[in-house]
């Protein structure tokens, strides 16, 4: 009876897909019939594809996913580092939260003027926002699940000899994964909302440009096009992230919660 | 319980606070930022120093940049895009929620579509936006909407779907009614989930606004940044900043408390944010 109940659902879930297309479609033929105000799912890849080649498109692509490659990268990695060495060593922590926290709550939207007068309208300024996105999450993740961690663990782990970097790098770090996995999985979406709005606002290429310049040339079809693409992009990369790295490293401990 | 509350093993010093501590880092980088900038290691015009960023910010209230717009005004604009767009979102959100997340098929049948609709970028939809309405208010406020609403309807779907079986059939067992159930049993039951939606939207909406207030209007405070960043007066931009962080700050304590006001029950609530 359960895989029956599972099955319904399948179906539900793909019917309620499609049926959503078939709304569109029919919307975009019988009532608004103007496809340059509301372009349907065929007007969109076909007008796509008559403005724009594939190499062009994937070019966009390529250039955005390096921003975002880079910037989360180099957030992700100072968000960990920096969360586990705050959640270490006391006095460090208290000195290097103060500028943290007071810097946390401001968008990192709000840092694209700034940027710009830092950065100039280069890369710099477009990765250094997308940085931010990321930075900020994983840090108070890694920081937060490092302050919380199972005392008994650490207490047990000190009675059997570890201490100093190998009881931090055997136990605390692996105790604080399942944080940080959160981190880096917020901090991935925060970073790709970033990367849009920084290319729409200050760019010359990347997705948010192409969608932005065909805002310019009016051309709706590549704007629905682009930010289906989009999000997309933004679908296919978290699970990428959540199914094939974070399930796959930490399945310990996803395994306790789904039994739950 | 997989964790308690007490932390990894700590060393208290004796005699200073974790608060003196954090109050002489913030006094002793204001210093060292003034003494740099005042000894000419950081120019004036990418950094201002503290002292400059004081009377810019006198400025900014009294006369207000651009001319005659304060930021008092600036700061009311921002706040009453955010208001219309949340409270739209949450009044559509809440109902759709409870009723999807008690229906297994419609949950299932939405589910694609919502997950979908979550990950497209809300700043994707700014050029449709204009697109359609224009540069105009109503633009600024759908998608805030868009932003916020998802947000909330997950969170009330996953509550709603997750009420525990027993509350409903004890309710069931006092032969109350489908809708006495539904608002004395499920309602409550829920009311943490949306709490954290909720909360979640709100950031997602102040994040959308400033950004949005980027292009096409000289109101608001993401205006008041890109306007300052156009006339290269960074000053200016920095305390915008500035502003925007204490606002972004005083709208989550805000919500904390609201939620600490209703759910006063909801005591272990870190348990069910996830």
């Amino acid at each position: 009876m359960r895989t029956a109940r599972l099955r319904q659902g399948l179906i539900a879930s793909w019917s309620g897909f499609l049926l959503l297309i078939l709304l569109w479609q029919l919307i975009s033929s019988a009532l608004i019939p103007d496809p340059s105000t509301f372009p349907g799912p065929v007007q969109v890849v076909r007008s796509t594809m008559q403005n724009l080649t594939l190499a062009r498109l994937l070019q966009h692509l390529g250039i955005s996913l390096q921003r975002i490659g880079l910037g989360f990268a180099i957030g992700a990695v100072l968000g960990i580092g920096l969360g586990v060495a705050c959640g270490w060593y006391r006095t460090l922590g208290s000195v290097l939260r103060t500028p943290i926290e007071l810097l946390r709550p401001v968008p990192p939207l709000a840092w694209i003027p700034l940027a710009i007068i830092w950065l100039g309208l280069g890369e710099g300024s477009k990765v250094f926002i997308i940085f931010l996105g990321a930075f900020f999450p994983v840090f108070t993740n890694t920081f937060k699940g490092m302050t919380t961690i199972e005392p008994n663990i650490v207490r047990s782990a000190q009675m059997l000899g570890l201490k100093g970097r190998r009881l931090l790098l055997r136990v605390v770090v692996p105790a604080t994964m399942p944080d940080i996995a959160t981190g880096i999985r917020l901090g991935w979406s925060y970073s790709f909302g970033c990367m849009v709005a920084a290319e729409l606002i200050a760019a010359q290429s990347g997705l948010g440009y192409l969608i932005m310049h065909a805002r310019e040339i009016g051309v709706t079809a590549i704007i629905v096009f682009g930010i289906v693409l989009i999000g997309l992009t933004n679908l296919i990369t978290d699970y990428l992230i959540q199914e094939l790295i974070l399930k796959r490293k930490l399945r310990w401990h996803f395994l306790g919660t789904e039994q739950a | 319980m997989r964790r308690s509350a007490d932390g990894p093993p700590r060393r208290t010093r004796r005699g200073v606070t974790d608060f003196q501590i954090k109050l002489i880092t913030l006094a002793g980088l204001l210093l060292l930022w003034e003494a740099l900038s005042r000894l000419g290691y950081i120019s004036p015009l990418v950094l201002p120093r503290p002292t400059r960023l004081a009377t810019t910010l006198w400025d900014l209230s009294v006369y207000g940049f651009p001319k005659d717009i304060t930021v008092w005004l600036h700061i009311r604009a921002t706040l009453w895009r955010i208001v219309q767009g949340y409270l739209l979102a949450a009044v559509f959100a809440i109902p759709c929620g409870l009723i999807i997340g008690r229906y297994y098929l419609l949950e299932r049948g939405t589910n694609p579509i919502i997950t979908f609709a979550r990950s497209v970028a809300t700043i994707s939809l700014l050029p449709l936006a204009i697109a359609w309405f224009g540069v105009s208010e109503l633009s600024r406020v759908l998608l805030i909407m868009y932003g916020a609403f998802w947000a909330i309807l997950t969170n009330t779907i996953q509550g709603a779907r997750s009420v525990d079986v027993n509350l409903i059939n004890a309710g069931r067992m006092f032969a109350a009614t489908r809708g006495r159930i539904f608002f004395r049993v499920i309602l409550p039951a829920t009311l943490p989930r949306i709490f954290a939606g909720l909360k979640i939207a709100l950031g997602i909406s102040f994040m959308v606004i400033i950004a949005v207030e980027m292009i096409g209007t000289v109101e608001g405070l993401g205006a008041l940044i890109q306007q300052a960043r156009f006339f290269y007066k960074s000053d200016m931009a920095i305390d915008g900043t500035i502003f925007i962080g204490i606002l972004g700050l005083i709208l989550s304590l805000l919500l904390d408390w609201v939620e600490r006001l209703t759910l006063p029950w909801a005591v272990g609530l870190e348990e069910v944010k996830r």
